[in-house]
């Protein structure tokens, strides 16, 4: 167990060798886990074997379309801990929580709540405020659930705050593109004109694009955040731990509950420039205070493993110009640019190998935990090595990104401008979906 | 080893029983509330999308099957054993197309039927005008209206068993008549 600089805590508990086959058969959680994902499945089978036969066509659309939807964002979140990469199982693990069991679990709960709401209060009052009630309080519990899930079966894999975030991002994906395949079908339902494709196409755009990035991935990774550090940040008291995981799981609460709810529906701005005030004002600030949340748990950890490098001394294994790029994305994406233009795509695609082998040599470094050159830290110590020598030969021995010069003034630019053309291309949406 | 068993067997232990508080418990609990409510006999019902009707005398509110909103809404009156809704949604074609929409949603069901010729219907005071029929089901039979009403369907659908459609038939009739489209602010 290391510290990381400045901070003097355990930002990261590293992973002990073959940490995930160790002894999860033989824990209950593997097998409680087992059991509910294929109560799940049959669930959604059965779900999805109805809607084939009413609606063959719009049910493998909605089921094809959503499915690519997910591609980007699987890439996206699982490419978060660049340092150290999540397994495969359990993020496939985490998705089907969301698709299979969250999905089961909050069907029949949101609409208990829904009506009970509706007797308890008022018709009117469940369906104004319904859904920014008991969407969060349904979803998100079950939803964080599974991350608790994963803890359970493969708790040392959960190793820092942001291994949370990937894990509830994760699961949120799994539950949003199962529930938007749910209500695609829906959709063609509730038109009554037979199966037609239109009414999932407008679910897609809706639901995919207009609501998809300040959605269930979103919330899912704030609680997840909350649930990371309650487990890694061992070094504080657990009150705070409880507390700072509560709070997280507040935060995706109350994100859930300003995305539902009805105000400004009504506002004083119609057609699609109202409704696209609705996404400034209810998906812009949770989107960004999310962002900061995972940009800061990823800083951190990544700040961790960097000083594992950092320790060695050694340029021919990083530099100091490679450290500061390696703990990153920006930077790292940004030494290979400049590589690229310097050496070309080979140049490229050699800075890429060498901080991947950086990356995997750090982790192998914090799993020795001072025992020496254990056998992963040899082969990636000889890995970085050979990728550097690769790199010499090309001219271009330091993977570093280049200097910054007005470098805060350009990211803010270049950030609107990434704004202004989402909120061009939702506009184009809005307009075409007729401002509803 | 055993310390660490127990710990993961009691989180496991955890975890299913919220999922089944949750997939469950609400359930039941929903369940153990009484789902009716009387409505004031006479008194116009906001079944939302500026419609309104009049329930026929008796009637009991579901709340389970009630969402009145801005733009669309849906009530279902009980009255004695016969269910009676009445749904409004936006809508962009024609009155044969809503009926057209209302009849397969109706035959969707497993057994249902739509038997007999449509007739013309109108509202009481003249403003609406539509379509009804009537469709059997396994045990039961039913009736069905359908108007249109600016951008919006009114979908309504009676079901019971024959003789208490007979002998509601009348004060049924009467409340489908009373349906007003008051338009939206």
């Amino acid at each position: 167990m290391s510290a990381i600089p400045g901070d003097g805590g355990n930002e990261v508990l590293p992973t002990p060798e073959g940490a995930l086959s160790r002894g999860a058969l033989l824990m209950p959680a593997f097998w409680v886990l087992t059991l509910l994902l294929a109560v799940g499945m049959v669930r959604m089978a059965v779900f999805l074997r109805e809607s084939i036969t009413v609606y063959p066509v719009a049910t493998v659309v909605a089921v094809a379309l959503f499915a690519l939807y997910a591609v980007p964002f699987w890439i996206f979140v699982g490419g978060l801990d660049f340092m150290e990469r999540e397994p495969p199982t359990l993020l496939v693990t985490a998705f089907a929580w969301g698709a299979l069991v969250a999905t089961a679990v909050a069907i029949p709960g949101s609409g208990a709540l829904h009506n009970v709401l509706a007797k308890l209060i008022s018709p009117e009052f469940a369906t104004a405020w319904g859904a920014a009630i008991v969407g969060p309080t349904v979803e998100e519990t079950v939803k964080v659930l599974g991350v608790f899930a994963i803890v359970l079966v493969a708790g040392a894999q959960v190793n820092s705050p942001l291994d949370g975030v990937v894990y509830g991002a994760m699961v949120g994906l799994g539950f949003q593109v199962a529930e938007d395949v749910v209500f695609a079908v829906n959709a063609v339902a509730v038109e009554g004109q037979g199966d037609r494709v239109s009414p999932v196409v407008i679910t897609f755009f809706l639901r995919g694009f207009l609501a998809g990035l300040w959605s269930h991935t979103l919330f899912g990774a704030l609680a997840g955040f909350g649930v990371g550090y309650l487990v890694v940040r061992t070094d504080r008291r657990l009150s705070w731990r409880i507390g700072v995981a509560a709070l997280a799981f507040t935060g995706s609460w109350a994100c859930h509950f300003l995305w539902n709810t009805p105000i400004l529906l009504d506002g004083p701005v119609e057609g699609a420039l109202g409704v696209l005030l609705i996404l400034v004002v209810k998906g812009i600030p949770p989107l960004l205070l999310i962002a900061y949340v995972v940009r800061r748990a990823h800083e951190r950890e990544a700040e961790y493993y960097v000083a594992q490098l950092a320790r060695l001394n050694d340029p021919e294994i990083a530099t100091e110009a490679e450290l500061r790029a390696l703990g990153s994305g920006t930077r790292r994406a940004a030494a290979r640019e400049h590589a690229h233009g310097r050496a070309g795509m080979r140049g490229r695609h050699a800075v890429r190998k060498l901080q991947r082998a950086q990356a995997h040599l750090a982790v192998s470094l914090s799993r020795a935990n001072g025992d020496g050159e254990t056998a992963a830290v040899a082969r990636f110590s000889r890995e970085v090595r050979a990728q550097r020598a690769r790199l010499v030969r090309l001219g271009h021995p330091e993977a570093r990104a280049p200097e910054e010069k007005g470098g805060t003034v350009r990211s803010v630019f270049t950030l609107a401008g990434a704004a202004g053309i989402v909120m061009m291309v939702v506009w184009a949406a809005i307009s075409a979906l007729g401002g509803r | 080893m055993w310390r660490r068993l127990l710990r993961n067997g009691l989180g496991s232990g955890s975890i299913v029983l919220v999922l089944g508080l949750l997939a469950f418990g609400l359930p039941a609990f929903d369940r153990s509330l009484d789902s009716t409510q009387a409505v004031p006999a006479g008194v116009p019902y906001d079944v939302g999308g500026g419609v309104t009707v009049i329930p026929p005398p008796g009637a009991l509110l579901d709340l389970t099957q009630t969402r009145p909103g801005d733009d669309r809404g849906s009530v279902l009156f009980l009255v004695g054993p016969i269910r009676y809704a009445v749904v409004v949604q936006p809508f962009d074609g024609g009155l044969t197309d809503a009926a057209d929409k209302l009849r397969r949603k109706i035959v969707a069901n497993r057994g249902y039927q739509v038997v007999g010729r449509e007739a013309d219907i109108d509202t009481a005071n003249g403003e609406l005008r539509g379509l009804a029929g009537g469709y059997s089901a396994p045990g039961r039979g039913g009736r069905y209206a359908v108007f249109l009403a600016g951008e919006r369907s009114i979908e309504v659908t009676v079901s019971g068993t024959d003789p208490q459609l007979s002998a509601a038939r009348p004060a049924i009739d009467a409340s489908t008549r009373s349906i007003t489209f008051r338009g939206t602010e």
